[in-house]
């Protein structure tokens, strides 16, 4: 037995693997070297011209192993000395055969769930649906959701679960750093050219022309820079990290396949161990193991490739700062202390401004002169003050009822001797015609002045239909002074519930202080009554017509 | 003469010389010419801080979201390199915000200071135009007179146009020569004006970029992989990319 070398222990499991995944001519060197490593032990057996068999070879041999073994062993009696190498070796060998299938197991689930989903039309997703296939989506999201509400005993991995959180954080990083680092490069290439250009431009006006120092080489090269920047950005960093991202979701799709095993792997710890809950526990581990490992090694390469890039990005703003200044320096004459600038300018600009030309027509002087100048003088009424309640009461206590009108709108002064009216504005009329005759234009009193206004702008005074509006609009606020105009009486009787209100009879009279509250709400009225103060509710009350 | 029955045909006496009406055409144009560089330059230099403060602020970013990532929470040389990364950032940004605000004050305020006067220079050869209308319309009416027969009445309106026209002639040649006189040196005081503002935007400029240069260069000593050059890390980049493309948990593209 001592003379069966195992070659078993010396062949790594994945190199068995490989020739049977990949494409001959790609591994055409790997299957040379196999070749070579493998032809000592068939032991010049020339008939190997078929590569598939060849490629089956090493399959097979290691499958016989174990059989060959195990023969061995039942053939020998337990009190042989041995027997224990024996059984050693036979279980190596089964451990070994173990390996390759789990390998084996891990790879190909990998390759199944990694394919591209995107290509898949809804015709082909369709055709996946079967009964199978609904009642797994729908078992695990019942485990799902058991796992969600009740915490349940589940299998954890917690290497997996640091693993899969690096991988997460480092996508997002990823993305992050692509986005933000191309804004900032597009302002960059925004910026830059703008402040040459304007350096340029005010370079124009603060030189003559003759002694101008050619700058456009300057700014020509400046600008080339700044390309070079963009494109080495580009390249160094931009490039890699987008190529980066677009790696993240192979990866992720597994991720998420390796949820649902671990789904239908929890779903069969609760019951006994089968058939079926052996296969599940067999495919989550072989996902598992393979993405433990394989996830490591992504998120160590991952993290150096943002770091390479971080490290670029600091050095290319660097170099371009550097740029900068450089081209800038070429542009400086004598530097000047900031606080001069202002003194010379102020003291430019003052003689600027002293210019004849200047001073004589600066805009303040030209409104002055304006008004000199304007050919057809118009009278210059003074600010006329709004009407106000203390002129309307003098109007309607001067006045009868008839001769009371309203402005419509807002009337502006014209001619001579008019007036200025707002809308809504009470005027009495005094005469119905003008100096010429013209019965158009009427003479009128505001309480105020008198003037000459458009009759068509006028409108009856009606105050019953008038009060309304114009109380609501304009008696909010603290008004004593028209307390004569707003008499109202009491409809109903009132009983004040408190200090604030006030008892009112049937048909009392009182005057309106104010019409709302101190709140704001319309519905309670200040109201003054034989000396008394208080609140009334609106609608107790009634309009007396003006009498 | 009769046998000539309209004048409309002939072309006006000119009251004005060519040569100084061309004169001050040129004044007025280069003034004119100036005006319109100074307000585009105005907005230029509005439009390119703008730009200037937005670059800054999305290098900020560019760190800021580093930072608040939990990458940064396990790992101690990326969190280090963050946040130096991060302090770098802030520090351009405040830089670069002094600078506009040097820029605004030496730069941008004069451009508005030296831009309104203009109007009033406006004004004033508007008001030169008016005088010479004025100035043309009275005298044609005198030569209107001058050349009909010297009747009494004819002779008398002659006289007064002539009156009327002196002083509008007067107030014209005075604002004339005023404004011919005036604009040059008005033209010329802009050199003064803007050098200052010039070399105040170049310095700001100079120091900002020379401060940037400073802290960048800090930063790459500081982090690690001081040796590696860009194109070491791009190899570097590119062969990790390709080890990832082996895994087999990559998707092909």
């Amino acid at each position: 037995i001592a003379q069966y070398h195992i070659p078993t222990k010396q062949l790594k499991a994945e190199v068995i693997l490989e020739p049977h995944e990949v494409s001959v001519t790609e591994n055409y060197f790997q299957t040379q070297w196999l070749i070579w490593s493998f032809s000592a032990s068939f032991r010049g057996k020339p008939n190997l011209l078929d590569m598939g068999s060849l490629m089956i070879k090493p399959i097979q041999r290691v499958m016989k192993y174990p059989l060959l073994l195990c023969e061995l062993r039942n053939s020998t009696p337990p009190s042989h000395p041995d027997y224990r190498a024996l059984d050693d070796a036979f279980a190596a060998v089964k451990d070994i055969n173990v390996n390759i299938n789990e390998l084996k197991r891990r790879k190909d689930l990998v390759l199944k769930y990694k394919k591209n989903d995107e290509d898949e039309s809804l015709k082909d997703k369709l055709s996946k649906l079967n009964i199978h296939s609904i009642s797994k989506k729908s078992k695990r999201v019942t485990n799902h959701l058991k796992i969600l509400t009740r915490g349940e005993s589940q299998v954890k991995d917690n290497t997996f679960n640091r693993e899969e959180k690096l991988f997460r954080a480092l996508e997002k990083t990823v993305r992050l750093c692509v986005k933000n680092i191309s804004l900032c490069l597009q302002h960059i290439q925004d910026a830059m050219p703008l402040a040459l250009q304007s350096v340029m431009d005010l370079q124009e006006i603060s030189y003559n022309k003759d002694d101008e120092m050619d700058y456009s080489e300057t700014l020509s090269n400046a600008l080339n820079s700044c390309h070079d920047f963009a494109s080495h950005l580009q390249r160094l960093i931009l490039t890699p990290l987008s190529a980066l991202l677009s790696l993240f979701p192979g990866p992720h799709k597994l991720i998420q396949k390796r949820y649902d095993k671990l789904l239908d792997c929890n779903s069969y710890l609760q019951r006994s161990a089968g058939e079926e809950s052996d296969l599940a526990k067999k495919e989550y581990e072989a996902l598992n193991a393979q993405l433990v490992e394989e996830l490591q090694a992504f998120n160590q390469a991952a993290r150096k490739i943002l770091l390479n890039c971080l490290c670029s990005f600091i050095t290319l703003l660097r170099d371009l700062m550097l740029v900068a200044q450089q081209a800038y320096s070429t542009l400086v004459p004598v530097p000047l202390l900031v606080s001069s600038i202002s003194e010379i300018q102020n003291q430019v600009l003052e003689e600027i401004q002293n210019l004849n030309c200047v001073k004589e027509n600066s805009a303040t002087f030209i409104e002055r002169k304006l008004s000199f100048e304007k050919k057809k003088p118009v009278q210059i009424l003074p600010e006329m003050p709004h009407q106000t309640d203390i002129h309307r009461s003098k109007l309607l206590s001067t006045y009868s009822a008839e001769e009371l009108y309203q402005a419509k709108r807002k009337c502006n002064a014209t001619q001579e001797y008019d007036i200025n009216l707002l809308e809504g504005d009470l005027v009495a009329v005094i005469e119905q015609k003008d100096p010429l005759g013209s019965t158009s234009r009427w003479l009128v009193d505001t309480g105020n002045v008198k003037g000459y206004v458009y009759s068509s702008f006028l409108k009856p005074y009606n105050p019953a239909k008038m009060q309304k509006v114009d109380a609501e609009n304009r008696f909010c606020d603290d008004d004593f002074e028209n307390i004569s105009l707003f008499i109202f009486y009491a409809v109903h009787a009132f009983q004040a519930r408190s200090d604030h209100e006030l008892s009112l009879q049937e048909y009392q009279r009182v005057h309106i202080l104010r019409f709302c509250d101190l709140s704001g709400n319309k519905e309670w009225w200040l109201a003054e009554a034989q000396g008394q103060k208080g609140y009334v509710p609106a609608n107790y009350l009634g309009k007396m017509t003006y009498a | 003469m009769s046998w000539i029955p309209f004048k409309i045909g002939q072309p006006k006496k000119q009251i004005v010389p060519k040569t100084v009406e061309r004169d001050f055409e040129r004044e007025y144009g280069k003034l004119q010419q100036l005006e319109e560089q100074t307000r585009r330059l105005q907005k230029d230099m509005k439009k390119s801080t703008d730009a200037d403060l937005a670059m800054s602020k999305s290098a900020v970013k560019i760190s800021l979201d580093l930072l608040s990532n939990p990458l940064c929470e396990q790992d101690q040389d990326l969190l280090n390199m963050v946040t130096a990364l991060d302090t770098a950032m802030k520090r351009m940004d405040a830089f670069n915000q002094e600078k506009v605000n040097q820029i605004q004050k030496t730069v941008i305020e004069p451009l508005k200071k030296f831009g309104s006067v203009f109007p009033s220079l406006n004004m004033a050869v508007k008001r030169r135009e008016q005088a010479l209308q004025d100035y043309r319309r009275l005298q044609a009416k005198v030569e209107k007179y001058e050349e009909k027969e010297k009747t009494g009445p004819v002779l008398a309106k002659l006289h007064q146009a002539r009156e009327e026209l002196r002083p509008v002639r007067e107030d014209f040649e005075a604002k004339n020569r005023q404004l011919l006189e005036e604009m040059p040196r008005f033209y010329g005081s802009r050199l003064d004006y803007f050098q200052p503002s010039f070399e105040s935007l170049i310095r700001a400029q100079v120091v900002y970029y020379s401060e940037m240069h400073k802290i960048f260069g800090d930063l790459s000593h500081q982090l690690d992989q001081p040796g590696h050059s860009d194109e070491q890390r791009e190899r570097e980049n590119e062969a990790k990319l390709s080890e990832l493309r082996a895994l087999s948990i990559v998707a092909d593209d």
